[in-house]
């Protein structure tokens, strides 16, 4: 549970963390209240004090992800973020978290397909420690081939429980590597299996030295800090450490897509799962607020489209969602999802989804049903801010795609959604094919053993 | 997948809000709570955090699933779940749009000792929001036809859930644990007992238990003590006071050790270890938070972790954890591991069971713990979520509001001998009770 690989399942973490989706804003804007600068050595700092409690949270953020890998060495982001805490020079191993827990501090980490942040969450009073610790391993990290074999043991123990045993993660996973051929959006954040054994104590070294450095990175604290303090005390930490060569970012762009693809994925389970992914342009088009606010009607609430056709009234599905990445690197999938009620059929369900779809695309949404889904994105926003580590990753997820100023244009934008808008980008976009659709057959679970499952056997000991 | 991490997050929650907690020094971020108790009994906790311009309200209802009759399990979790879908004046839909075109949300479940209704609603809505509350808790309407659509939600989602092996785990396990007693069954019932439940068995549940002496009623947000007193006690005033019934729960807990193995066709076993818990009234509940917290609560560094994790490669995630209720619940070891490191797995965290039984932690260790657990207490309430549930739960367990004050020396006070004296008093290797779920045959544990 510690090194968290958060990854972009929509609707997993729009159960669990659905604050991160939800970039909006309210009020006065973040521009008069961030403090931005620029080190020397290329390092951005932004700082963003709030003295609500006596509190900070320090993260520092690398440009780097599973994008920035290559075929065949996937997951090496993510393996590099857990032998992060396996010490430096002069830091041993596993000090770094006793560190940080005996000054009363939390700690974690998490890699997605743009990035691999750090964050320290703590007492305003402890936060050299946090400056030290991250400064030190962001340019002294002792890679050992011991601690790598048996983090490589632990990473893929994370993948056999995040995605190996769990038939809808599975799911998710073909479908992006079916409607991503040629963009690094096709492979798994946590990496193929295979590739996880193939990964070379050298391939960590060279991904270090390539992409951890001042000019590849940027750091967000927000909290219970004087800014006049705090730079200096940055300053002193990371100042020094050099500046490295800003690593190219370009990635090839994935081709429009010419027709439905469709996979499946067979797996012993109870109930099918229903996923459909359409290709979608990213943050820096005024479309994509469009798609924030069509993903709002479909699924925000109880009042939702999804939630009241599928779920209550036609009574076809358990759940059903509907997801849109905005803060993407590279233009991702707009996901719709639903999982049928026992004894649906997958067929009925896509039937209806597909109805949820032409009815966006044919018929102007209401003004008041519009004003809703606005309202909710907007109250959401503001409900996020209440956390101090929450509102720092929303920020730096700006920053990561489009810099973090656009986080003041996004309740605007988003405010400026017109039904025609609505209505036009559901037909640019959201049409047949453009779309990815998945489904998990489940599999009759097969009787492996004579006894039932579930049934008790008592024993007297055990090896 | 989703439904395991809810169920952990839950259990971890649980566990973390009782440890409730004070940095050594002044604790500046909390401010001033009221407390207060209307003529019907309502208790009233009221907290001003005015940063943002909304407000979160938590009602806690003594009305759990330990008091689902038998054969009825699901009830509890049907009634509090049912709140939502509708009332005498107005349909689930017509609710939902209002809440929803005010970007509030209204939620409503149960776990196994009580009952929650949370609203969060933006500082101009708080009138209406408070209506809607209000209204949805003292007249639901329970239309048969909406209670038998949850009903069928409820039975796909215990059938879902079979997917998802720590859950599957953690439900044999509390089945195994408890021969009889208010825990021994899931909050949301089984599949059998869910068949069982109609409105008139919700209605007389919520006649029975849904009443303000045995509440208790949380405000956290953008709203003054004048604005608490002309906008929101007016509404709470008028629920009728009403006696409720005691119910007594002989509990029984089994005895090990005991095996129960699970086969699935995964590439993980899933591995639950563990007996006996306590109640969150037990006076050792301190000494016991800072001796799980070295032996598999403390993350990183942890035993179990350091051991499973760290040393060998064997778990991503490896905890263990009291669940205490106001009933004695379990203490359990959670971890996944590849099937054929299934018995290595289990083996060395029993033997960390007995280490800590056997050998007197060292002081370093002992400070270590204790400065996580003072030191990191202000985090525990940094947004209104986190405080709006640490101030109910602090008053359901009667902690006193001068807790916060006390708790730096309740965990200050405690000693190596201590440690010592209650891992060997609490924890129980050779009665353990295990739970594997996995491919059996790769476990080699056919």
């Amino acid at each position: 549970m510690h090194f968290r690989t958060l990854r972009i399942r929509p609707w997993f973490l729009i159960l669990l963390l659905s604050f991160l989706l939800l970039p909006s804003f309210s009020g006065a804007g973040l521009r008069e209240e961030v403090f931005e600068t620029v080190l020397p050595n290329g390092l951005k700092v932004l700082l963003l004090e709030n003295h609500k409690a006596p509190l900070v949270t320090f993260q520092v953020w690398y440009r780097v992800g599973s994008r920035n890998e290559e075929w065949g060495k996937t997951g090496l982001s993510h393996v590099l973020e857990h032998m992060m805490f396996k010490g430096t020079e002069k830091v041993g191993p596993e000090k770094f978290t006793r560190m940080i827990q005996e000054n009363g501090g939390n700690f974690n980490a998490f890699t997605s397909y743009d990035y691999t942040a750090y964050y320290e969450n703590l007492s305003s009073d402890r936060i050299q420690v946090a400056i030290d610790l991250e400064s030190d391993r962001m340019q002294n990290l002792v890679l050992r081939g011991e601690d790598f074999r048996t983090e490589r043991m632990v990473v893929v123990e994370e993948r056999r429980l995040r995605t190996e045993d769990n038939p809808q993660a599975l799911l998710i996973e073909q479908i992006m590597a079916t409607a991503f051929q040629i963009h690094p959006y096709r492979w798994p954040i946590i990496g193929w299996m295979e590739d996880l054994s193939r990964l070379t104590l050298e391939d960590l070294k060279d991904y270090y030295r390539i992409y951890y450095s001042p000019v590849n990175a940027f750091l967000v604290v927000a909290g219970d800090f004087k800014k006049e303090d705090l730079l200096p005390r940055i300053e002193r930490a990371f100042g020094s450490i050099p500046r490295g060569v800003a690593p190219d970012q370009e990635k090839r762009k994935e081709p429009a897509q010419i027709g439905e693809r469709r996979v499946l994925v067979k797996k012993e389970a109870q109930l099918p799962y229903l996923v459909m992914g359409y290709h979608v342009p990213n943050i820096p088009t005024s479309d994509s607020y469009a798609l924030e606010v069509i993903a709002a009607i479909l699924s925000r609430g109880r009042s939702s489209r999804l939630y009241r056709n599928l779920i209550q009234e036609k009574r076809l599905a358990l759940g059903a969602d509907a997801d849109h990445s905005l803060l993407s690197h590279d233009p991702g999938l707009f996901y719709i999802a639903a999982e049928p009620l026992p004894g649906k059929e997958v067929a009925q369900v896509e039937k209806a989804l597909d109805q949820e779809i032409e009815r966006l695309q044919n018929e102007l949404v209401k003004e008041e049903e519009l004003e809703k889904a606005k309202n909710q994105l907007e109250a959401a926003f503001i409900y996020s801010q209440d956390s101090l580590f929450v509102q720092a990753i929303l920020l730096a997820r700006y920053e990561i795609t489009a810099g973090w100023k656009a986080i003041d244009d996004y309740i605007p934008s988003v405010r400026k959604v017109t039904s025609e808008d609505v209505k036009r980008v559901a037909n640019q976009y959201l049409i047949q094919d453009n779309r990815t659709t998945g489904i998990l057959v489940p599999l009759a679970l097969q009787k492996r053993r004579p006894l039932p499952e579930g049934s008790p056997i008592r024993e007297r000991t055990i090896q | 997948m989703r439904k395991a991490l809810k169920i952990l997050i839950l259990f971890i929650s649980v566990f973390l809000l009782l440890w409730l907690g004070l940095p050594s020094r002044p604790l500046h971020a909390l401010p001033p709570i009221r407390k207060m108790v209307l003529p019907n009994g309502l208790v009233i906790l009221h907290c001003v955090e005015r940063s943002l311009p909304f407000a979160t309200f938590q009602l806690l209802i003594d009305a759990g699933s330990r008091l689902d009759p038998t054969g009825k399990e699901g009830l509890a979790y049907l009634t509090a779940r049912g709140l939502l879908l509708g009332t005498s004046t107005q349909t689930a839909a017509a609710i939902n749009e209002k809440l929803d075109f005010m970007g509030a949300s209204l939620s409503a479940s149960s776990g196994r000792d009580n009952a929650i209704l949370s609203l969060r609603v933006l500082k101009k809505e708080i009138d209406k929001g408070t209506d809607l509350f209000m209204e949805t808790l003292t007249r639901p309407a329970y239309p048969d036809g909406e209670i038998q659509k949850e009903i069928d939600k409820m039975l796909a989602a215990i059938q879902s859930a079979e997917d998802d092996p720590g859950t599957v785990a953690q439900k044999a396990f509390q089945n195994a644990l408890f021969l009889q007693g208010p825990y021994r069954h899931p909050v949301e019932g089984t599949k059998e007992s869910v068949k069982q439940l109609t409105r008139e068995g919700v209605l007389q549940f919520y006649r029975t238990y849904y009443h303000p002496s045995h509440s208790i009623l949380t405000v956290v947000g953008d709203l003054t003590a004048e604005e608490l007193k002309s906008k929101v006690l007016p509404i709470f005033e008028r629920w009728p006071r009403k006696a409720i019934p005691k119910k007594p729960f002989p509990i029984e807990f089994a005895k090990g050790p005991i095996i129960r193995k699970i086969d699935k066709p995964i590439t993980q076993a899933n591995i639950v270890i563990g007996h006996k818990g306590i109640s969150r009234d037990n006076p050792d509940f301190y000494a016991l938070t800072v001796m799980n917290y070295m032996l598999g609560a403390g993350g990183f560094v942890s035993r179990l972790t350091e051991e499973i994790r760290i040393k060998r490669g064997l778990a991503y995630s490896v905890a263990s954890f009291f669940n205490p209720g106001k009933y004695p619940g379990a203490f359990q070891i959670v971890l996944q591991t590849k099937n054929s490191s299934a018995r290595e797995a289990i083996a060395i965290a029993l033997q960390e069971m007995q280490r800590i039984r056997n050998e007197p932690v060292s002081e370093k260790e002992l400070e270590g713990a204790k400065k996580y657990l003072i030191g990191s207490f202000p985090m525990r309430l940094d947004t209104q979520d986190k405080l709006v549930n640490f101030l109910t739960q602090l008053e359901y367990y009667q902690l006193g509001l001068d807790y916060p004050k006390k708790y730096p020396s309740l965990i200050q006070s405690v000693t190596r001998e201590e440690v010592l004296r209650v891992a060997n008093r609490y924890l129980h290797p050779e009665n353990y009770i295990l739970v594997v779920v996995a491919n059996l045959k790769e476990a080699g544990m056919e």
